[in-house]
Order: structure tokens, then C-alpha cells, then sequence
């Protein structure tokens, strides 16, 4: 490959971003090693060029890449779901296709039940019922705003009144808390952040968060369920907006609780 | 019907993703989430019967030179704890039982000068030669309840005097108003006891009991086993031949040397400059327990709060036959609320955890920081003194 740059003529940061994008496609992770042999060969290097490479990201196949979800949203009430709709369109496919069974002769779940009834053909030990998970969706997505801070290690998804939803960026599941009231797992599905907590009861919630390629909304879907019910998923989009800066930097200690400096900005 | 297989799990997901037209990964992914939320912690069993109500034996009189046994109080060391590596963020404990293990053993060595039963007693970062017995300790459990110490003990002949698990429970009482620390009720090391005083004390006696199984004679030969262990540390090509096991395996002299041998005084010369070095070790000790006492009884106090709450909330968790069959709406909201709620208290108590761990970080650097013309850690200075000092021997022995 580096001959052939000499061949075409290719300098400086030409030669390093095609040498750059070649690595990456190839999937390899060497990327950056193979950039500076390009740079180092090529005649017109110059120490622009070099300096270049110092702020170029170093690729480590150990640490998955993820999408950047840190920032502060807002939620976008047009874009988001709105419970009530949300289950009364549930409601319409329900009768809908209790209708189709009444009039089929029933399906394979059991027997007809009459127009109306929202829980049709659940299993034995109901769950909760639809407009019950439809309550408590709308309960536990309340935020309209929320804080997220992401390093390499981690995500932190903050909301008032909340806890916090913390996971690592590696891969596989991660247990994140557990007591008696329930149980919380956190994962990567792709490039979605799922959180998904397991209560007492056979209640399950689940977060799931997906951020666009251009890092200017974020989608929120959260799915209930109790028992073998179909969940009540509710999508719910936030917009990012400029918070103002904490003027206070606080740091929590053991023997003088939370202490808190005035972030000056210096003109 | 999908099924997800995984070591040796296997699941049904057909109900829950018939909404979803994801990828056999994103089932995977889901169905461990899904395996895994479930599982519960198995909380660590350790019977062991605690040390109740202990007073320390304490000597009024000084013990004669012959009877004063010089002991290192190694650093502590812990026991690994699958639980730190279950949940995301719990390494914070993991950090602090790791402070701990230069913590603890320096209340030890203080209540085994208390008793006024021995002689020097030092905390030391490893194994010296130089020293009448050895205490080593393994953390079990440390928390702001229980404490559980395995304890070992060893004279230099090789005899085992202790070889033990301790444990101790503190109580309320333990963790007086007087604790809680403000500006007008600043921390008085003098008057502060312990919450887990009865388990050191418990150490201290049953040492003292094994040192009283001694008679003089049996004491001096001690000493001299260890005066030819440090020789035979520095040079062993030299003192090799001073020292003799039986068959059960202890050290004993099997030729002493004269009084005035000139080897013999330079090999005392050594240990004298050596226990300087210790010392100075010691006193780094010293500081860091300073340093951490107060932090590290907050810390414990917050610790055994914390602990008193999930018990309590432990007894309101989740209970079908409580709540009867209800699936209501705010049945949802109260199994919510008090998930969410134990998730706030957990996440608060290891921010404190972080903050202990960060308050105390200055302390551990300034213990391994730079002893003259060493440097690295404690356990590293440690070392590069003892070799120093071989060396030192060998130049000054031509």
C-alpha cells in the first residue's frame, strides 16, 4: 500500500486519511500505525501533518465504539408518544383482532371474548392490566429533560428525581444493582443502550435508548410488562439543547460532606 | 418459537418480541439481560461465633528484656470477594477494603502496645527476618457491622501461636452521637474506642496466653533463633550453620556464637540499623491511620446505617400475599417507587464510598512516597532496603 501512494503521489494528509479509511474498512486496528509509516514515507511530510496525527483517534478493538449520547435533552413533546394515544391505538388493534377471531370461529389461543375486553387471551395469572402498564409508562417517563455524560468508560444518564441509569460501554450485560425491590441489567444492543430492571412481581421495565447519527435527538422506548403480557412500549424523543454551565463544581467527601467550588470563567 | 443459547441457558422469547423484528444478537443481548436481572446476590455466610465482650489484658509493669518479644504486624491481606465483580461501579468497596488492609492491622499493633505485654511492635509491609513473631491477617468481612479477621501468628522458630478467624459485631452503642463529628465537636483520638476494640483485644490475649506457655529459657532461645534467622537472611553462606529444624519442622540454634564474635556484632549492627529502617516504616503507618481515622469512622458509620436500612427495607420487600393479587396501577407505582428509591439510596451510599476513597488517596501516596535513596511503594522500598543491607554486609565482611 505504500508504494502504491508513492506511485500516485499522494502526500501528507491525503496519503494519511486514505491510509486512515483503508485500515478502518479493512477492520483493522493498526489503523494509525499504518498512517504515520504513510506520512514518515511520503516526501512532502511536513510537521503539520504530524502533528495531525498526534489528534487522531487511536483505535482499540477492546473498547467497542459507541455513538456520543452525552449532552442535555429536552423532550420534544410533538415527536413523543402520548400514553393515552398510544393505548388507544393498542386498544383498537386488540379489538381488531378480536373481532377477526369472533367472526373465525376463534383462534388458537383459546376462546372468543367479547369486544371490549383489553386483556384478550392472556395467559392464566394475568398481569397487570394494558391501561395499568400504559399508567405506569407514563409514570416512569415523566422527565422532560435529562443529563448524560459519557466518557470512555461509561454512560450516566441522569434524570430529576430518578436514578441514575449507569452502564459501561464494554460489551455483554452488566449487572448494575440489585436488592429486594428489584434488579437492574444494562447492555448494548448494537449501538442502543438498554437498560432493563426486573421488579418484584414479574414487573419488567425497559429503557432503551438510541441516539442519531448526528447526535441531535435521541430516542427513548420504554417497554413494560408484567407477567407473559404483551408490553406497553412508549417512544418518547428528546432534542438537544444548551444547558448552562454548573457555575458550582462539587466533589462529595466523607468529613465534610459535599464540597463545592465556584467555577469561574476566565474572559 | 427463538431461542437464545448460552452456556447452559436456554430461553423462550416469543412473547415478549413479537413487537420487535430485531436481530438474533439483540435476543441475545435481551434474553442475558433478561436471565441474568434476575439473579440474586448470594449474600456471604460466615459462621463464626463473634468475640462477645473482651477486656484487655494489660500489664502494669513493663515486662523484663528477656520477656519483651519484638512483633511486625504485617499488612493486612483480603480475602477476594466475588461480589465486587458482579455489579458495574462496586469496585469503590473493593478500593476501600483495600485501604482497610493498612488500617486494621495499625489498631492491632496499637492494642498490642496497649497491653504493655511486649516489645516493639511495628506494622510492616512484609515478612522481616528480624523480628520474634509475625502476624499476619486476612479481612473476611469488614463493614459497619460485622468485622471477621483470620489471624496467623508465628514465631521465628516456626512455631504457630495463633491460627484463627475472629469475629466481631458492632452494635449502636458502638457508634456514639460523640462520632459525629462538627466544627464544634472536632475528633478526640484519645477518647475514641474502636466499634470493633473487642476483637483486637481478643488477639492481643490469646497471643499473651501463648506467650505465657514460655518459661524464661524458652523466651531467650527465641531471641537467639532470631537473631541467627537475621543473620543467616543477610548472609546465609555464613550463618548457615547456626541454625538446625527438628523434625517438626522448627528452627532452633545448634551453634551460638561467642559473645564477642566480631561477625556477631556486625550482624547486631545490621539489625540495629535495619530496625531504624522499620521504624521510619511503622511511622508511615502511623500517619496514614491518622490520616484515615476519621474519614474511616464516618465511613463505617455510614456504613452500618446503610446496612440497618436494607434490613428494614428487606422486611418491606415485595410480598404477593401482602399485597393480595392486586396488579393495579398503584400497586405498580408503590413496586416502582421502592425500586427506585432503593436504587437512589444504593447509588448515594457509593458516592460516599467514592468520596472516602478520594478524601483518603492523598494519605496512601504520602505512604509510598520516597524513603531516602528508595523508592516505589512501601513493599518495594521495603525490599530494596533489605537488599541494600546484604549488600552493605558482604562489603563490610571483605
Amino acid at each position: 500500500m505504500l508504494s502504491w501512494l508513492k506511485k500516485h503521489s499522494l502526500i501528507g494528509s491525503q496519503a494519511l486519511a486514505l491510509v486512515f479509511a483503508v485500515a478502518m474498512s479493512k477492520g483493522s486496528g493498526t489503523g494509525v500505525i499504518l498512517a504515520q509509516e504513510a506520512l514518515l514515507d511520503t516526501p512532502a511530510a511536513d510537521s503539520s501533518a504530524v502533528a495531525e496525527i498526534e489528534h487522531l483517534p487511536r483505535l482499540n478493538l477492546d473498547n467497542p465504539l459507541r455513538l456520543n449520547f452525552s449532552g442535555s435533552w429536552e423532550k420534544d413533546f410533538q415527536r413523543s408518544d402520548k400514553w393515552e394515544d398510544e393505548l388507544s391505538r393498542m386498544m383498537a388493534i386488540r379489538q381488531e383482532r378480536s373481532a377477526i377471531q369472533s367472526a373465525g370461529g376463534g383462534g388458537v389461543l383459546g376462546p372468543s371474548v367479547s369486544i371490549g375486553n383489553i386483556n384478550l387471551n392472556s395467559s392464566r395469572v394475568r398481569g397487570s392490566s394494558i391501561v395499568d402498564l400504559a399508567r405506569l409508562a407514563e409514570y416512569v417517563s415523566r422527565q422532560t429533560t435529562m443529563d448524560i455524560y459519557q466518557d470512555r468508560n461509561e454512560v450516566r444518564i441522569e434524570r430529576r428525581g430518578e436514578a441514575d441509569l449507569v452502564c459501561t460501554l464494554a460489551e455483554g450485560p452488566t449487572e448494575t444493582f440489585s436488592s429486594d425491590h428489584g434488579a437492574e441489567m444494562c447492555g448494548w444492543d448494537r449501538q442502543q443502550l438498554v437498560f432493563r430492571a426486573a421488579l418484584p412481581g414479574d414487573l419488567d421495565i425497559m429503557h432503551r435508548f438510541s441516539v442519531s447519527s448526528n447526535a441531535k435527538v435521541l430516542r427513548m422506548v420504554i417497554s413494560i410488562s408484567s407477567r407473559d403480557s404483551a408490553p406497553f412500549n412508549l417512544v418518547q424523543a428528546f432534542n438537544r439543547y444548551d444547558a448552562p454551565s454548573d457555575p458550582f463544581n462539587c466533589t462529595q467527601t466523607i468529613t465534610r460532606g459535599k464540597v463545592c467550588s465556584q467555577t469561574t470563567i476566565l474572559e | 418459537m427463538l431461542s437464545c443459547r448460552s452456556s447452559n441457558f436456554s430461553f423462550s422469547t416469543q412473547p415478549f418480541f413479537k413487537f420487535r423484528t430485531s436481530h438474533i444478537f439483540s435476543l441475545c443481548v435481551f434474553l442475558l439481560l433478561t436471565a441474568c436481572g434476575q439473579t440474586a446476590i448470594a449474600p456471604d455466610v460466615i459462621l463464626i461465633p463473634p468475640v462477645g465482650s473482651v477486656t484487655l489484658n494489660r500489664s502494669i509493669d513493663t515486662p523484663t528484656s528477656g520477656k519483651q518479644l519484638d512483633i511486625g504486624v504485617l499488612v493486612f491481606e483480603n480475602q477476594p470477594n466475588g461480589q465486587d465483580a458482579q455489579r458495574f461501579g462496586d469496585w469503590v468497596f473493593a478500593e476501600i477494603r483495600d485501604n482497610e488492609t493498612h488500617y486494621l492491622p495499625y489498631v492491632l499493633r496499637d492494642t498490642l502496645l496497649d497491653s504493655n505485654q511486649w516489645g516493639a511492635v511495628r506494622v510492616l509491609p512484609e515478612f522481616d527476618p528480624s523480628l520474634d513473631l509475625q502476624i499476619k491477617g486476612t479481612v473476611l468481612k469488614s463493614d459497619g457491622i460485622d468485622l471477621h479477621l483470620k489471624i496467623q501468628a508465628e514465631d521465628s522458630t516456626g512455631k504457630v501461636w495463633l491460627d484463627k478467624t475472629y469475629a466481631d459485631t458492632a452494635y449502636e452503642s458502638d457508634y456514639p452521637e460523640s462520632i459525629r463529628f462538627t466544627n464544634a465537636n472536632q475528633f478526640d483520638a484519645t477518647g475514641f474506642v474502636d466499634p470493633f476494640q473487642d476483637i483486637y483485644d481478643q488477639i492481643a490475649n490469646d497471643l499473651l496466653l501463648v506467650k505465657e506457655t514460655f518459661d524464661v529459657p524458652n523466651l531467650v532461645n527465641l531471641r537467639r533463633v532470631s537473631q541467627m534467622v537475621y543473620a543467616n537472611d543477610l548472609s546465609p553462606e555464613t550463618f548457615g550453620y547456626t541454625l538446625n529444624k527438628t523434625i517438626d519442622g522448627k528452627l532452633m540454634v545448634s551453634s551460638l556464637l561467642a559473645e564477642n564474635d566480631p561477625m556477631l556484632a556486625r550482624v547486631e549492627d545490621m539489625r540495629l540499623r535495619h530496625h531504624l529502617f522499620i521504624d521510619t516504616v511503622d511511622q508511615y503507618y502511623e500517619a496514614l491511620h491518622k490520616e484515615m481515622q476519621v474519614a474511616y469512622i464516618i465511613w463505617r458509620r455510614y456504613s452500618f446505617d446503610q446496612i440497618n436500612e436494607e434490613e428494614i427495607t428487606a422486611q418491606r420487600a415485595f410480598n404477593p400475599d401482602q399485597y393480595g393479587r392486586s396488579r393495579s396501577f398503584l400497586s405498580l407505582t408503590q413496586r416502582y417507587d421502592r425500586y427506585r428509591w432503593s436504587k437512589i439510596y444504593q447509588q448515594e451510599f457509593r458516592e460516599l464510598a467514592s468520596g472516602f476513597n478520594r478524601e483518603i488517596a492523598p494519605a496512601i501516596l504520602d505512604l509510598n512516597k520516597d524513603v531516602y535513596g528508595l523508592s516505589g511503594t512501601m513493599e518495594e522500598q521495603y525490599i530494596q532496603w533489605r537488599r541494600i543491607l546484604r549488600a552493605l554486609f558482604e562489603l563490610e565482611s571483605g
